[in-house]
């Protein structure tokens, strides 16, 4: 009997010691978190959430910040980041701008849009063997002599696959941009392994181009292509907008306006490089078609 | 007697069928050079030559045609005596197109260079000569590994105080199949590699040197142990047989396999205190040092079961593969892949004008239905979890995750399953019984992550 009461009152104290702890416990722990939930108070910006809220919310990462998110905390913090995101574009900018009480300065310069420097599509272009490689740009770019030409696009469609808006796709083995639905992200150039993308202030509705990349010879580039830049140097003498350095033609996109010597150039171009991009544009001469006439 | 069995080795690996039959009793043969030659200006890794001959100007076989100022860098000479034609870019085994000279060969004069193994005996005695000498000449003949990589041989014996050198060891495993030409310089030019091998152990004040040869070539490892014996000064070079098996002849696979070390990831054998010599770039320094020839020229094995000629020629570097594949009698309709280097690791080109370089000891021409054999129809089936690729990878990576991440855009993932210690072997892509290409994901993670790194601000 004895025993048995010894034990029972052990336990009864055991059980009582446990609870007086845990309470005690329990109140420590609240009052620290008491402490923290004031302390350490959260204050989520106001004006963070509306700007992320004007944003398009696509973390394309254009503006040059991981996502939406950073890049509104960034231009909360410093205004001198307005008009990143080329996405959102003009309307964007103004409505941050209305959140922020700020002006938007330089009344909307020309939107970058991609352009692809290269016009061959499958037939236009030399291969040498069949690639039974990886169908991916980034791995068939490492790979010597997939196609002749080691400057033009590859098809499998990398810059397609990076971007976000369904406007880029490669048609016929090339790449080519939907101007209706591009937003100018940047996506598309920042994935192609050749770096055939090149992002242009569109100061027009159409842009004209030199649609290629080959720094080859106008000879070898001949045998590569039936469509790349040979460097003649015709386009130069008809407008001085173009220029020949290193075997390629370029047009100076800053200044472009359409103009009959530009028109002239694209025209006479031998191999019909020259052509137009954007959304309204006219098609490009088809390969192997004869350039105008000097008199025409 | 010497023990031929090799029983050192290293984890994973497998066993190709070694087609070495075709050309491995076919001794080397002097090459008759074409018409004309393009020598690529970035033939080793390291800055890119500049050109210093000009077009039209005539040019004398083992003159120096490009150069850079860069420590890490080596010349690049003719190997024909000629007219420079262009300088232009050109089919290169790796980079697709880069710049190199064109040489039109001046068919009057004499273009065929003969080796000299017969000025080296067992006499020879590398003491004569300066450790700084050996290490400008090897220099100014433009050394690089003629293994594969090409680096630049005289950066490498270049002695470090703050990595000592502990042991050479000289690379003749030859591990790649079909390729022979290693094979045939040690039987061959047994003492010139041998004096080689000397001359390297001086200029890089590390007496202690392992010649490795893989146990599929007892006769090599017989005569160089031989002439190891009858040499005077060679007490301190040993000839060790390791086990065949590939890749035997991978440097962080032979370091493991001789010297029982790991090579850090991301770090160099210098670490460690470790140089690897291929046996080929011996040869090349015992020539650059004794004869004072720059290097011009190469053994490069020509071979397959389709071709008639197969065999090891001395051919000058820049020969267009086309020249070689002429000489040895010709494409015919069932080749069907040109690969520079072994079916291994080589490069499948597909323009023939690329040029034989410093680095590129092979030419092998593989028919329809090796390829087939060997997975031409590539149809790449879902992984079946067999786990092979993770027994065979001597780097104990788990391919087949890599590989998969890579493919759906999880470079972070890959990054975290040790992309970066592959050693893009390919072991794992030739075992693999879903015919995924492994390694092909592999190497084009690395490029799409370096690529992010460049792009990234900080
Ligand atoms: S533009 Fe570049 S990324 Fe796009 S398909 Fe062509 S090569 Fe590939
Ligand atoms: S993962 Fe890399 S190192 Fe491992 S087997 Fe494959 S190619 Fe070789
Ligand atoms: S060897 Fe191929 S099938 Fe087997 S686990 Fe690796 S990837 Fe999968």
């Amino acid at each position: 009997m004895m025993l048995a009461q010894i034990a029972m009152d052990q336990l009864l104290r055991g059980i009582a010691l446990s609870a007086a702890t845990m309470l005690l416990l329990g109140t420590a722990f609240a009052v620290v978190l008491l402490i923290a939930s004031v302390k350490l108070k959260v204050t989520v910006d106001e004006k963070v959430q509306q700007v992320h809220e004007a944003l398009p919310k696509i973390d394309c990462g254009a503006c040059g910040y991981a996502g939406c998110a950073s890049y509104a905390k960034a231009v909360v913090a410093n205004p001198e980041l307005l008009g990143k995101c080329s996405p959102g574009g003009q309307a964007t900018a103004e409505a941050i701008a209305g959140i922020l009480n700020l002006q938007v300065r330089g009344g909307g310069s020309a939107p970058l849009r991609p352009i692809v420097h290269c016009r061959a599509h499958k037939g236009d272009r030399t291969y040498h063997a069949e690639y039974a490689g990886i169908p991916l740009c980034t791995a068939a770019n490492a790979q010597p002599n997939v196609q002749a030409c080691k400057f033009g696009c590859l098809g499998f469609g990398d810059c397609t696959r990076a971007c976000k808006f369904d406007a880029l796709h490669v048609i016929d083995g090339l790449a080519t941009v939907d101007y209706e639905k591009c937003t100018g992200c940047t996506a598309c150039s920042k994935a192609c392994p050749r770096n055939l993308i090149e992002m242009v202030p569109f100061g027009q509705e159409n842009m004209m181009t030199v649609a290629c990349s080959s720094r080859e010879t106008g000879k070898v580039t001949r045998s590569m292509c039936q469509v790349g830049c040979i460097a003649c140097g015709l386009c130069v003498k008809q407008s001085d907008l173009f220029t020949v350095d290193d075997n390629l033609a370029r047009l100076n996109y800053e200044k472009y306006e359409p103009s009959e010597a530009t028109e002239t150039a694209m025209t006479k171009c031998p191999t019909g490089v020259i052509v137009e991009r954007g959304k309204t544009a006219r098609q490009p001469r088809a390969a192997g078609e004869k350039a105008a006439k000097a008199s025409a | 007697m010497i023990e031929i069995k090799g029983t050192m080795s290293f984890a994973g690996g497998v066993h190709p069928q070694e087609n070495k039959r075709f050309t491995e009793q076919r001794p080397i043969e002097l090459f008759t050079v074409g018409k004309q030659v393009a020598i690529l200006l970035g033939q080793h890794i390291g800055a890119i030559c500049k050109p210093v001959v000009a077009k039209k100007e005539a040019v004398t076989a083992g003159q120096v045609i490009g150069r850079a100022e860069a420590f890490v860098s080596a010349p690049v000479h003719s190997s024909v005596n000629g007219v420079v034609k262009d300088i232009t870019l050109q089919s290169h085994p790796v980079l697709g197109r880069a710049m190199a000279v064109i040489i039109e060969t001046d068919a009057a004069a004499d273009n065929v260079k003969r080796p000299c193994p017969q000025r080296f005996g067992a006499d020879f005695d590398a003491s004569a000569w300066d450790p700084v000498r050996i290490r400008e000449a090897i220099q100014e003949a433009g050394v690089v590994g003629m293994g594969g990589a090409g680096f630049p041989t005289r950066v490498k014996l270049e002695p470090n105080p703050q990595m000592p050198k502990d042991v050479i060891i000289i690379n003749g495993c030859e591990c790649e199949p079909f390729i022979t030409c290693d094979y045939r310089v040690m039987t061959e030019w047994t003492h010139q590699v041998l004096a080689g091998v000397q001359l390297a152990a001086r200029a890089a004040e590390c007496s202690n040197v392992k010649i490795a040869i893989e146990d599929n070539k007892p006769e090599a490892i017989k005569i160089m142990h031989k002439a190891v014996r009858e040499c005077r000064e060679a007490k301190n070079i040993e000839v060790v047989p390791v086990r065949t098996k590939y890749p035997q002849g991978g440097e962080r696979q032979l370091i493991k396999a001789v010297w029982k070390k790991d090579v850090p990831v991301g770090g160099i054998p210098p670490m460690i205190g470790v140089v690897v010599l291929n046996v080929a770039t011996c040869a090349a320094i015992a020539e650059a040092v004794v004869c004072g020839n720059p290097l011009t020229h190469r053994v490069a094995t020509v071979s397959g079961s389709s071709i008639a000629r197969p065999g090891n020629y001395y051919v000058p570097i820049g020969t267009p593969v086309a020249d070689l594949i002429d000489y040895c009698g010709g494409l015919d309709e069932k080749i069907a892949k040109v690969i520079l280097g072994g079916p291994m690791m080589g490069f499948a080109i597909a323009d023939l004008s690329t040029p034989i370089t410093k680095t590129g000891g092979a030419v092998t021409l593989l028919t329809k239905e090796e390829i087939t054999r060997a997975k031409y129809d590539r149809r790449e089936t879902p992984c079946i979890r067999c786990g092979r690729c993770l027994q065979v990878c001597p780097a104990g990576i788990n391919p087949t995750r890599i590989a998969h991440a890579v493919k759906h855009g999880m470079l972070d993932v890959a990054d975290q399953y040790h992309m970066n210690a592959c050693i893009e072997c390919g072991c794992c892509s030739y075992i693999c019984p879903a015919n995924i290409e492994l390694t092909g994901y592999i190497k084009t993670g690395k490029i799409l992550v370096a690529r992010a790194k460049k792009r990234m601000p900080q």
